[in-house]
């Protein structure tokens, strides 16, 4: 009965195997989890020689003003995207149900 | 992926601007001609849409602990080719500039350059490559997927190694220190999205084999072999 779920259990092992790797890494310490675009920002202050705070917006700009801002507005954009797959995967279902239309 | 708004000198942000910029015009050019053609093409449009969305706005903890971002580019790129997935790129880089701080306006050319039109071409390539192969279809979406998440970080690399090569051994050391950072910690990731796009795309297919073909991402023949229907004969209810 798995004949045709093959690509479902490989997904599912592949997450449970990130999983796992996140939980040892995570449990060994040294490590932040910082994103990878601040270490790099760091390390374009380090090949300079200058300060991060040095580089300023050479275009003003908005910055959420906390973490929690930050997290709404980027869970905002996947419910957007959320949305979108939920409607469009409900539509073809529905058209798949109904007979088809000459 | 996101070099930060500050972060590249003006001059560099002009390069990457102008590179980026026939793609988006092309782009649009073509998706109003797609939409034109037929409307039937717009639920798929906004499912690789709505995935791009969807993976770019997760920061996943990878092995080397860090965070990084999917761009889940690859499903757009096979279905509706670069220029379009220029646009929607550019839709959620402008987005994630503008109120999340990540990029910035002056850097969003750069930005662009990486996620929305080098990843997804060198993923288009690899698409080309192993379309009319014997390869397995799923095979082929889980490659394009995660060669176009790498690449990204590739490009990224590249662009700030140019724009700050370092004292000693240039720009290919300083493209080794930011690939350290930022390719390295997209390897397992890459491959998570690759796995998760083709579990998506087998979704599709089964809902929507004949805008698939319509768009000729894949014949007839490879779609039916994929979902082993042979005859493709319609299931009792």
């Amino acid at each position: 009965m798995f004949e045709h779920r093959k690509l479902e259990i490989l997904t599912l092992i592949g997450v449970i195997v990130f999983v796992v790797l996140f939980m040892y890494v995570s449990s060994q310490s040294g490590h932040e989890f910082s994103g990878s675009d601040d270490v790099g920002s760091e390390k374009i202050a380090e090949l300079t020689g200058k300060p991060v705070d040095s580089f300023t917006p050479l275009i003003p700009q908005y910055e959420p003003p906390s973490g929690e801002i930050e997290s709404t507005l980027f869970a905002l954009q996947a419910t957007f995207g959320g949305v979108i797959v939920g409607l469009v995967i409900g539509y073809w279902l529905g058209q798949k149900k109904r007979p088809e239309r000459a | 992926m996101h070099i930060m708004e500050g972060f590249l000198p003006w001059q560099w942000c002009l390069v990457w601007w102008i590179i980026a910029i026939p793609f988006i015009v092309m782009g649009v050019l073509e998706l109003r001609k797609l939409l034109k053609q037929d409307r039937e093409y717009l639920p798929l449009l906004g499912v690789c849409g709505a995935f791009i969305f969807i993976l770019s706005a997760l920061k996943l903890p990878s092995v080397t602990g860090s965070c990084s971002h999917p761009t889940g580019t690859g499903l757009s790129v096979m279905c509706f080719k670069p220029y379009i997935t220029a646009v929607i790129g550019f839709v959620v880089l402008l987005f994630q500039a503008l109120l999340l701080a990540h990029g910035g306006l002056s850097t969003l050319g750069a930005n662009m350059v990486s996620m929305a039109i080098g990843g997804p071409i060198v993923g288009y390539l690899v698409y080309k490559l192993l379309k009319n192969t014997s390869v397995n279809i799923f095979v082929t979406v889980f490659c394009v997927a995660a060669v176009a998440d790498i690449i990204t970080y590739v490009i990224t690399s590249f662009e700030l190694a140019v724009a700050y090569p370092a004292a000693v051994g240039g720009i290919a050391a300083s493209f080794g220190a930011f690939f350290a950072i930022f390719a390295i910690t997209q390897v397992p990731l890459s491959i998570l999205e690759g796995l998760v796009l083709a579990l998506v795309f087998k979704y599709i297919l089964e809902l929507k084999p004949d805008v698939i073909e319509k768009l000729g991402v894949f014949s007839k023949e490879q779609i039916d072999k994929a979902l082993g229907t042979p005859d493709a004969a319609p299931k009792k209810v």
